[in-house]
């Protein structure tokens, strides 16, 4: 019994340890936004502000264009979420469903697609991009996002759909549906919160964007999207650590909700296909 | 039971055209945004192009840019440098990440939180994470250099970002909180799927705890383990925006993998047919290293 309760205390103690070093980071990032910018500068470090300064994420908000940047991350997000959910879910259920001749090439083609290094797909957008004159607009990233995020959610939705039973459909058709009206009545109402928890991972990985939105959107100040205002707050002379932190927390605190949302289904997701 | 209708969407026969249509949308936006850029940027890789410019005319075919490639101390430096990046960084995050998981698998109040904790920083972007790191390693005013000379490590502060070693460090440490917290998420899924009569057999034959994680709990995890770092690896291998915006590559290069080489020589030096190259090269290795390792990993999670 006593080793138990010893085991308990060790456990507890190591749980405590662990979740403190993960988190002490992000904690310390909250403690520098609402500092007082002359109490960075103290020796030894304060751990928490004699007078916080809860004002500063207004006060960032009316100094920076720090909701034009958040604007324009979430309409690149929406954007390229719309157009890779809108092919993906059509093509997770042929996927899925359907023998397809080349069905399978396309699905690995797909898979080894996820394993395209950003930095090699960005030098030939840019050149197409520039061509048709997309560089500087929301559309490039828009899309170059749908390259990221085409490629999860296609998998992503067959490994929904193919846990859904099949019956379903046939009972849909004993009924008078078209195969088409099947999948459009009957399987995306029930598959619904894998739909939603697919689309919110994509948004994360269009807003955690940083390479696409750096090279295609530099010169084109109105449409920096967060992630790459943020870098040029950092990049200035004098860095003002309060205001990027603030400014840093506002554009992590979606995807960090999303998260909480998401938790549970995380892992389907992101193993998806990683097995074939 | 044999129905006589033609409803079983899995019979070999079913090769609805609905399937083809259901597809096509997805191949024509693939094909455009991902085949036709990965063929331009193998056709740039074999031509000496300064700035990508799609309306002018094809310049002659060279294989100038690969011969170049691979008879450069910087190519060599930078598959060093990511190598070195791969392993140290992977290595972590697994002993970290598997320790993390074992440890929030045992049962105790709290547990549900602990375990939205412990996988908080997955959720974080990458340019939030170099902020907090930046800021932590800042060289005059930074947490660290205080609670190392506190602790008698060092006498006085280090400039992290001007020493090639250090900065190393900062990148490596960076990028193990960042990506360790996946590791954790993966394994507490495949924990969660080991049944329990394992462990309560094995308690029967006086197993202890370390012959139970030995001979139960890793052998389970093995499919799991094998998928999840072939991921972390392709993460390490291919990311661009926690070391560009922590170090830029540098100093002296220090931390300038492959990613970062061929950006800068893209858009830093505008050499596109150049960098190019050096892309193709890093998507082959991504992809011949990862079929190896996926390719003798069950094929079941």
């Amino acid at each position: 019994m006593k080793t138990r309760s010893l085991n308990r205390i060790i456990l507890y103690a190591s749980v405590v340890a662990v979740c403190a070093f993960l988190v002490f980071p992000i904690y310390w990032l909250f403690i520098t936004a609402i500092s007082p910018p002359d109490q960075l500068r103290a020796l030894p470090p304060k751990f928490w502000p004699d007078v916080p300064r809860w004002d500063v994420f207004a006060a960032i908000i009316r100094e920076r264009p720090l909701l034009l940047w958040l604007s324009n991350s979430a309409l690149a997000a929406l954007g390229s979420v719309i157009i890779s959910m809108a092919v993906s879910v059509l093509a997770g259920y042929s996927l899925s469903r359907f023998r397809v001749r080349g069905g399978q090439s396309l699905g690995l083609f797909i898979l080894t697609a996820k394993m395209l290094p950003a930095t090699l797909l960005v030098i030939p957008l840019f050149g197409i991009f520039r061509s048709v004159d997309l560089i500087g607009s929301l559309w490039s990233i828009i899309l170059a996002h749908a390259t990221l995020i085409i490629p999860f959610t296609t998998w992503m939705l067959k490994g929904y759909f193919d846990t859904i039973p099949r019956e379903l459909e046939q009972a849909a058709m004993v009924d008078g549906c078209s195969p088409f009206g099947a999948m459009v009545r009957v399987i995306l109402p029930v598959s619904a919160p894998g739909l939603a928890a697919t689309a919110l991972y994509g948004f994360v990985l269009s807003w955690s964007d940083y390479a696409y939105a750096r090279t295609f959107l530099t010169n084109a100040q109105t449409n920096w999207t967060a992630n790459l205002g943020i870098t040029t707050m950092k990049g200035e002379y004098i860095s003002n650590w309060a205001d990027i932190s603030a400014a840093s927390i506002l554009v992590a605190l979606p995807v960090v909700v999303i998260y909480l949302f998401l938790e549970r289904y995380l892992v389907g997701g992101l193993t998806a296909g990683a097995e074939k | 039971m044999k129905l006589g209708f033609n409803l079983d969407l899995a019979r070999p026969s079913r090769r609805h055209w609905l399937g083809y249509l259901l597809l096509a949308p997805a191949v024509i936006l693939i094909a455009l945004i991902i085949v036709y850029p990965l063929l331009v940027s193998i056709d740039l890789s074999f031509q000496n192009v300064n700035i990508a410019r799609l309306d002018q005319p094809r310049k002659p075919f060279t294989t100038a840019n690969y011969e170049r490639l691979f008879s450069s101390p910087d190519f060599w430096n930078a598959t060093w440098v990511t190598l070195k990046l791969v392993v140290i960084v992977s290595f972590f995050c697994f002993l970290l990440g598997l320790g993390t998981a074992l440890l929030v698998n045992n049962k105790f109040k709290g547990q549900a939180l602990a375990r939205l904790l412990v996988a908080l920083p997955w959720a974080v972007p990458e340019v939030v994470a170099v902020v907090i790191f930046a800021w932590m390693f800042d060289s005059s005013f930074g947490l660290i250099n205080w609670i190392f000379i506190k602790l008698g490590l060092i006498d006085t502060t280090v400039s992290w970002f001007s020493s090639p070693t250090a900065a190393f460090i900062v990148v490596c440490i960076t990028m193990i909180w960042k990506g360790y917290p996946f590791v954790s998420i993966m394994m507490l899924a495949g924990l969660q799927s080991i049944p329990e009569d394992f462990y309560n057999a094995a308690r029967v034959d006086g197993a202890n705890a370390w012959q139970r994680l030995v001979n139960i709990t890793i052998p389970s995890l093995m499919p799991v383990l094998g998928v999840t770092l072939v991921l972390v690896m392709l993460w390490v291998f291919r990311d661009f925006s926690i070391i560009y915006i922590l170090t830029g590559g540098g100093p002296l290069k220090a931390t300038q993998t492959l990613s970062i080489m061929t950006y800068e020589q893209a858009f830093s030096f505008f050499k596109m047919g150049y960098a190019s190259a050096i892309g193709v090269v890093t998507l082959v290795v991504c992809v011949i290293a990862s079929r190896l390792m996926i390719g003798r990993a069950p094929d079941t999670i």
